[in-house]
């Protein structure tokens, strides 16, 4: 399916277009038996149903595979390169793994799906020059064109009826530029101005009003924590003071820190620092505590906005 | 730098971030009072730094007087933990960010014990 021997050393990101159950299940169980036979390590995460399908498919071939419900540890877009993918790849290296990855599916949010596509585009930025292949599956009777379009920009190839082609719309960095929306700020927010001076002030006012919101226990918790790392950010990187609003949007409570600062990464927050490294982990947390994290940067600032369920 | 000698007047109570770190009394370690956070971390890993040279076997971190720890001040434990040669760190009564924080990057290290 994919050319595995010949390109050894490179990274493969392929997206799989399928059309029905069948054309999944027959695509993903020979994607992974594929790794098994060459004693790849493989990962599948892909949402709970089809997860269930490609578990039947294998039948006791799954034992050997380390399987994840997308929904659960990829729900936050932000966190799958390095809480899911970079995870398992670093677990098992220096050697190649193979991993099926579906962060993207019907019924995914239009507030969720910028940070669906970026996060797509970045895997390449992440996985540069390492030796992994990462499929990823896309449902082509139920996305939308738009997001069959931005897979081929995300992609260098595309499987589609069983044959691979490289794609000629690919273009991650485009895909990242187009999905850094400006965020408009909520006009019932809760609002409080920081400084260094604040540090202490901004994270106990994020905890009253959230909790107010609604949020107890460990998210509120994650929430502290969350706006503490974001709100220090913005002390260190961000011009020495930024702003924070909390509000609720249906079933969630928001949390976002503005700033004058520029972040120039594109990777921040994803790329795992070193286990032995004390910084390095501020929106790292963010995006593995929250349910989604979306973020825009630009010459006159950045702004994060994290989402967390009531 | 001893925490028995602190005489109140800071702490989140007070609106800000105030840390004071000193050595146990009668058990090898440290016990903090006040946040760690960015501001205060130089006196955090100055502390955990001492304990490092000081560590034989079992050395203890007393955090029941603590009402936050950020990222970098429970990254700060663990990579102390991590660098001591034997023997391990008992994080005693540590905030929820404390266990919270090592389970989502340091999951198993076993050099850290909580004890709630």
């Amino acid at each position: 399916m994919t050319n595995t021997v010949a390109t050894h050393e490179a990274f493969e990101h392929p997206a799989l277009f399928y059309r029905d159950e069948q054309e999944y299940v027959d695509r993903t169980v020979s994607f992974v038996q594929e790794g098994l036979d060459l004693g790849e390590p493989v990962a599948v995460a892909v949402p709970g149903p089809n997860l269930e399908l490609i578990r039947d498919g294998l039948g006791a071939d799954a034992q050997a595979v380390h399987l994840l419900d997308m929904t659960v540890a990829g729900r936050n877009p932000g966190r799958i390169i390095p809480a899911v993918l970079r995870a398992f790849a670093d677990a098992h290296e220096p050697g190649r793994v193979r991993i099926i990855g579906e962060p993207v599916w019907a019924g995914r949010s239009a507030v969720e799906y910028p940070a669906c596509a970026q996060h797509e585009a970045l895997i390449n930025a992440a996985f540069e020059g390492r030796a992994a292949t990462i499929l990823c599956p896309y449902d082509e009777t139920g996305l939308d064109e738009e997001v069959l379009a931005d897979a081929r920009s995300t992609h260098p190839t595309v499987l589609a009826g069983g044959t691979e082609r490289i794609s000629d719309a690919y273009d991650w960095r485009a895909v990242v530029a187009r999905y850094n929306e400006a965020l408009v700020p909520a006009p019932d927010a809760a609002v409080f101005s920081f400084g260094v001076d604040e540090l202490y002030a901004v994270r106990a006012f994020a905890v009253e009003e959230a909790g107010r919101l609604g949020l107890t226990g460990r998210r509120l918790d994650d929430a502290e924590l969350a706006v503490a790392e974001l709100t220090t950010n913005s002390v260190v990187h961000g011009a020495g003071r930024g702003t924070l609003a909390v509000w609720a949007a249906g079933e969630q409570v928001v949390c976002e820190v503005r700033d004058a600062g520029r972040l120039s990464d594109p990777l921040a927050g994803r790329r795992p620092p070193a286990r032995g490294q004390i910084g390095g982990r501020g929106l790292m947390l963010v995006h593995y505590v929250a349910d989604l994290v979306r973020l825009h940067t630009g010459d006159e600032g950045t702004t994060v906005r994290f989402y967390l369920g009531r | 730098m001893d925490a028995s000698h602190g005489a109140g007047g800071f702490g989140p109570a007070h609106g800000a971030a105030v840390l004071e770190v000193g050595p146990l009394s009668g058990r090898p370690g440290i016990r903090a009072r006040g946040e760690i956070s960015e501001v205060t971390r130089p006196p955090w890993e100055a502390a955990l730094a001492g304990l490092a040279r000081e560590h034989a076997d079992v050395s203890y971190v007393e955090l029941s007087e603590v009402g936050f720890v950020d990222v970098a001040g429970v990254a700060a434990l663990a990579v102390t933990a991590l660098g001591l040669p034997r023997g391990r760190m008992v994080v005693e009564h540590p905030p929820p960010q404390v266990p919270r924080v090592l389970g989502l990057f340091w999951p198993g290290l076993g050099r850290i014990e909580v004890a709630p």
